[in-house]
C-alpha cells in the first residue's frame, strides 16, 4: 500500500443538490448525510446475544470511516443493514435520510456495497460483459452506459482483462472486478467489507483512487476490516465494533 | 419514460447475459438437439407399436405425442427459475441483483426469459424435426395462430415458477419439487396421453389445471387434433390462469424476500 493519504479535500456541505433531489420540494432533512445508522439493533437468534446493540454511525459527506473489530462482532451485519441487504430488528438505516422501506431503488442507486469474500460473480462472462450487465442492472442511463463502463475499466486498470472469462481469473484479478462493479454506478455511499482480501499493492492504489472520486463528488465510504494496522491510509474517523456498539479506536 | 427504457435494457441485458453463459458451454445446444431427437425416435416406434383407442391411425398419436414433446420443453423453461434462483443464491450474485435498481424481484422475472424463449426455439425444432424425419403431418393454415398463444401459455405456466423461486428463497432448494410437479402436471395435462384415460377423479383435476387447456388448443392448432371444450374456453381459462396466478405468485416472491431480509437468511444457500 502507498503512503498516499485520503486525508478529505472535499468541502463539507450542509446541503447538497443530492438532498434536494432525494427529500422533495417540501423541504430537506438538516440533519440529512450520506449515512446515518440510528440505534440499529439485531439479533440472530433469541438464545444468543445482539450482534447490534443500539448502533449508531454518521458519515459525513467527503469523508472516510474504518470500522474494526474481532471476527463475527457484527462489522458485515452492520454493513449488510446499510446495504438493504438485510433488516435491523429494530433501528434505521437511511442515506440522505431516505430509508430503504420507504424508497428501494432510490437507495440502491445511492449505495453500493463490496460483500468480503470472492463472490457475487458470473464465472463464465467475461470482464467486459460482467460490467456491462452490471451498469444495465444499476440502471445507468443509457446515454452514460458505454461511458460508464469505459471508465470502470480504465480505472481499475481492466483493459487486458476486458474479454477474459471470470473463471480463468486469479483471486486478486476477480477482486479488482468486483470492486470496479462496486464503484461503477458513481454511488454516494460506498460500503467496503474487506476490500483488500487478494489485492496486490497496484490493486490498493485503483481503490484509493475511486474512493477518491467518490469523496470529490460529496460521498462517504466506510470500510471495515478486522485490523487496521495494514492500512496506510489516513481515514477520518476510526471506529471498532465492541458488544455491539462503536467505541472510537 | 426513461426510467421504462432503462428497466427494459436491464431485461434485456439479463436475457442476454443468460445467452451467453449458455452459448460458453459449447455442446449444450447439441445434447438438447439431441434429446429431442432422441424422444421422437422413442415415440415414433412407441406409436408403431400399440394401437391407442381414440386415435384413428398411427401417425395421429405420433402428432399428439409430439406436441406434447414440444410443450414439456416450454414446461421445463418455467420450472428452471427456482434452480437458477438458486444458482445465484449460491454464486452471491442474487445478493447483487437484490442491491441493484433493478431489484430481485424483476430480476426474477428476467431471469425467466430466456429459458421461455429457448424452450419455443427447442418446442420449434421439435416440431421441425417431427416433420423432416418422421413424416409428422402439420395443420398448417392454424400453425400461425399456435405462436400467440403459446405465449398465452408461457404466461399461465410462469407463475409456478415464480411460485418455486419464492420457495427457493425460503428454504434454498429449488429442484427438489419441481421434478415431481413436472412429472405430476405431465400426466393430469396429458401431455402423452389423452386424459380421457384417466381414472374420473384425475380427470377432474385435469381441468382444473391449465396445461390440459394449453395441450388441447395447441395440438388443435398445429395437427388438428378436436378439442374437449371450445377454444374461447381454453384461451379464457389461460388468460385467467396468467392474470390471477402471475401477480399473486409475484407477492409471494416479494414476501419471501422480505421475510429473507427480516429473518437474515437470504444470504444463506
Amino acid at each position: 500500500m502507498t503512503q498516499r493519504s485520503l486525508e478529505m479535500t472535499a468541502p463539507k456541505l450542509q446541503v447538497t443538490d443530492n438532498t434536494k433531489l432525494l427529500t422533495g420540494a417540501t423541504g430537506v432533512a438538516s440533519d440529512a448525510a450520506p449515512l446515518k445508522l440510528r440505534a440499529l439493533r439485531k439479533r440472530w437468534r433469541k438464545d444468543l446475544p445482539l450482534v447490534l446493540d443500539d448502533l449508531d454511525l454518521t458519515l459525513e459527506p467527503g469523508t472516510t470511516t474504518w470500522v474494526g473489530g474481532r471476527n463475527g462482532v457484527g462489522k458485515t451485519t452492520m454493513l449488510r443493514v446499510a446495504a438493504g441487504l438485510i433488516e435491523p430488528d429494530s433501528g434505521r438505516a437511511e442515506v440522505w435520510g431516505v430509508a430503504p422501506a420507504e424508497n428501494r431503488v432510490r437507495y440502491q442507486q445511492l449505495v453500493s456495497f463490496l460483500p468480503a469474500g470472492d463472490r457475487g460473480l458470473y464465472a463464465r462472462l467475461t470482464v467486459r460483459r460482467q460490467l456491462e450487465f452490471w451498469a444495465r442492472i444499476a440502471m445507468v442511463p443509457r446515454e452514460r452506459f458505454r461511458e460508464t463502463v469505459e471508465h470502470a475499466i480504465a480505472t481499475f486498470d481492466l483493459g487486458e482483462l476486458a474479454e477474459r472469462r471470470v473463471d480463468r481469473m486469479s483471486m486478486g484479478q476477480r477482486q479488482r472486478l468486483r470492486i470496479a462493479m462496486t464503484f461503477l454506478p458513481d454511488p454516494e455511499v460506498v460500503l467496503l467489507d474487506e476490500p483488500l482480501t487478494s489485492l496486490d499493492n497496484e490493486g490498493a492504489v485503483l481503490i484509493e483512487t475511486a474512493i477518491a472520486e467518490v469523496l470529490a463528488r460529496d460521498g462517504a465510504v466506510l470500510w471495515c476490516s478486522p485490523s487496521g494496522e495494514h492500512l496506510d491510509m489516513t481515514f477520518d474517523s476510526r471506529w471498532i465494533i465492541e458488544q455491539g456498539r462503536l467505541v472510537a479506536a | 419514460m426513461s426510467d421504462t427504457i432503462t428497466a427494459a435494457h436491464a431485461f434485456l441485458a439479463v436475457m442476454r447475459r443468460d445467452l451467453h453463459v449458455y452459448l460458453s458451454y459449447r455442446t449444450r445446444l447439441v445434447s438438447q438437439l439431441m434429446t429431442a431427437l432422441f424422444s421422437l425416435t422413442l415415440f415414433y416406434y412407441v406409436s408403431r407399436l400399440v394401437h391407442v383407442s381414440g386415435f384413428d391411425s398411427h401417425s395421429a398419436y405420433f402428432g399428439f405425442v409430439v406436441v406434447g414433446l414440444s410443450l414439456i420443453s416450454v414446461l421445463y423453461s418455467c420450472f428452471s427459475i427456482p434452480e437458477l434462483v438458486r444458482q445465484e443464491l449460491i454464486a452471491g450474485t442474487f445478493d447483487r441483483l437484490l442491491l441493484s435498481p433493478f431489484g430481485a424481484i424483476r430480476s426474477v422475472i428476467a431471469m425467466s426469459l430466456f429459458p421461455m424463449a429457448f424452450s419455443f426455439v427447442v418446442a420449434t425444432l421439435t416440431l421441425v424435426l417431427g416433420c423432416v424425419i418422421f413424416g409428422l403431418q402439420l395443420h398448417w393454415s392454424t400453425v400461425p395462430l399456435a405462436i400467440p398463444v403459446m405465449f398465452l401459455v408461457l404466461l399461465a405456466f410462469l407463475p409456478f415458477g415464480v411460485l418455486f423461486a419464492a420457495l427457493t428463497v425460503v428454504v434454498k432448494q429449488g429442484s427438489v419439487g419441481t421434478s415431481w410437479v413436472i412429472a405430476l402436471l405431465s400426466i393430469v395435462g396429458g401431455l402423452y396421453f389423452p386424459v380421457s384415460l384417466l381414472p374420473g377423479w384425475l380427470q377432474t383435476a385435469a381441468k382444473l389445471q391449465p396445461f390440459t387447456a394449453a395441450t388441447d388448443l395447441l395440438r388443435h392448432l398445429l395437427v388438428d387434433s378436436s378439442l374437449g371444450e371450445s377454444p374461447q374456453t381454453s384461451l379464457l381459462k389461460l388468460a385467467g390462469f396468467a392474470a390471477v396466478l402471475l401477480p399473486l405468485s409475484i407477492l409471494i416472491l416479494a414476501r419471501s424476500i422480505r421475510l429473507g431480509q427480516r429473518r437474515g437468511t437470504i444470504i444463506e444457500y
